[in-house]
């Protein structure tokens, strides 16, 4: 990616946007208000293509329908379709021989030698989302939204409301917001006790409750150069265990796998984030640049670092290259596995997702308004790659020999298409 | 992680304040390029939607961008 920075070089302006801005200021029109001056409806189409390198892959069809009101008031409506196949780690040591395991619709996979055995797996999650937006004076609006979503396992009912304000002639806008969701976990077979050999316990459903809140402030510096704090809290209660991962018991005289408990984490979590970002607008280009620091009561800590550079190729099209940097590190009770006949503790994971892990992100959107139909067709397609511990210092005997968490290759291509009408 | 959780709302404070008390002024008239679609924090909602789905179920943070959202049992 090649940047072209010109800090020093004052933005050409044009008599068109000079008196455009003249303009809004005289009507005392927010910037962010001039879309809705002129009320039309809106159709936003996504399709996601998703795909692991041996595991898993996804197809995600989304219909977005906003309809916006002359007093700047908008409803929006979207809905979602998830087709999820393919195989996860099922959190088990390689035993260095040919592993075949079975998931709990039937499902059979095998695993060569020595690689991290995996659990197949199909599911569909159909979402619904909607949002009211509506300005309650000339420098304050709100917005209410709601989700529900459906899985084979698992179900989120959700409202959530936020307030901007905006403040100093404009230049501050501060947002105050918060959700609350009601989540209900069902395994297929059942939930299993935690830390058990997978002894059945609940035939029904488990809680999980989310509240989150959010503080932010976003600042115009110059005439090119947005930057914005946010922070948000996430509270989670209930049942946070994954039910389908299992933890391996390594023979303490060579470090084979000879057998597996479930996993069992704590039922509470809270969750803080704060993110950094910047808009800048460069002659034409426009670089956003973002830093989100995350810590949880599970000891996870985290550092993303996310760059994209807009590159504007005419009127009508433009082209975004994007670098994502991500590193987490490992919850306090993740463990690759345990030693035969040692004490066993309170809470323990062998998800890879919950240990130390790094995730490097490339990728580019290209946009385009063609001249042979209406609306705004846009492609971006990114690839990521993931580093996990392939060393834990507590694996023991032939897991040494392993690579205990092989870099996951992942592809995500996403096609869209909007158009007002 | 109380002590945590303060430093977190002080230092939102503390940005927010830094944000508010900033001496730079730009008129209305001189915000045409602030005007711009792309000039957003998030022009593209769909797309970082997406991301953050991604990233959601294959990292083990989230936040930081906005209240509420679809729930789901990917993570």
């Amino acid at each position: 990616m090649r940047l072209q920075l010109e800090p020093g070089k004052a933005p050409k302006v044009s008599v068109r946007d000079a008196l455009h801005g003249a303009a809004l200021a005289l009507l005392m029109i927010p910037a962010s208000a001039q879309a809705q001056s002129a009320p039309s409806d809106r159709i936003d189409v996504t399709s996601l293509l998703y795909g692991e390198q041996g595991r898993t892959e996804v197809v995600e069809p989304v219909v977005r329908f906003t309809h916006l009101l002359p007093d700047g008031q908008s409803v929006s409506a979207q809905l979602a379709f998830d087709v999820i196949t393919g195989a996860s780690p099922s959190g088990a040591l390689p035993s260095g021989t040919v592993q075949t395991r079975t998931s709990a619709s039937g499902h059979v996979i095998t695993s060569k030698a020595g690689q991290i055995p995996v659990a197949p797996f199909h599911d569909e999650r159909v979402e619904l989302e909607g949002t009211w937006h509506k300005p309650l004076n000339r420098l304050v609006s709100s917005d209410l939204g709601f989700h529900v979503s459906r899985e084979k396992d698992y179900q989120s009912l959700g409202i959530n409301a936020k307030v901007s304000t905006e403040l100093m002639r404009r230049l501050l806008t501060v947002t105050v917001g918060g959700g609350v969701s009601h989540d209900t976990v069902f395994p297929t077979g059942g939930t299993p006790a935690g830390l058990s050999d997978g002894t059945v316990v609940n035939l029904g459903s488990n809680a999980k409750n989310v509240t989150n809140v959010l503080l932010g402030a976003s600042r115009i510096v110059s005439r090119q150069w947005l930057v914005a704090v946010n922070g948000t809290e996430t509270l989670e209660r209930g049942y946070l265990t994954e039910p389908y991962k299992v933890i391996s018991i390594m023979s303490h005289v060579n470090g084979t796998p000879i057998g597996e408990l479930t996993d069992k984490r704590p039922s509470t979590r809270n969750r803080s984030a704060v993110l950094l970002s910047s808009v800048y607008h460069l002659s034409d280009d426009v670089l956003y640049t973002s830093y989100r620091y995350y810590w949880d009561t599970w000891s996870i800590r985290s550092h993303t670092i996310d760059l994209k550079y807009r590159h504007d190729l005419g009127d009508d099209s433009y082209i975004e290259p994007l670098l994502r940097y991500y590193q987490q590190s490992a919850a306090s009770f993740y463990t690759v596995g345990f030693v035969e006949g040692a004490t066993l503790p309170d809470f323990a994971t062998s998800d890879y997702r919950l240990g130390r892990l790094r995730t490097i992100t490339a990728g580019a959107t290209y946009s385009f308004r063609p001249d042979f139909a209406a609306g705004e067709f846009t492609v971006r397609g990114q690839y990521m790659r993931q580093f996990g511990n392939s060393s834990p210092s507590n694996a023991i005997g032939i897991q040494r020999n392993f690579d205990l968490s092989p870099p996951v290759n992942i592809v995500a291509v996403v096609l869209g298409y909007s158009f007002d009408y | 992680m109380i002590r945590m959780r303060r430093y977190l709302w002080r230092f939102i404070a503390t940005a927010a304040l830094l944000l508010a008390a900033g001496c730079a002024t730009v008129q209305p008239w001189d915000r045409d390029l602030l005007a711009e679609k792309k000039m957003s924090l998030n022009p593209s909602p769909m797309l970082q939607a997406v991301d953050e789905h991604i990233y959601f179920s294959k990292e083990a943070s989230m936040g930081g961008m906005d209240a509420g959202g679809g729930g789901c049992g990917c993570n």
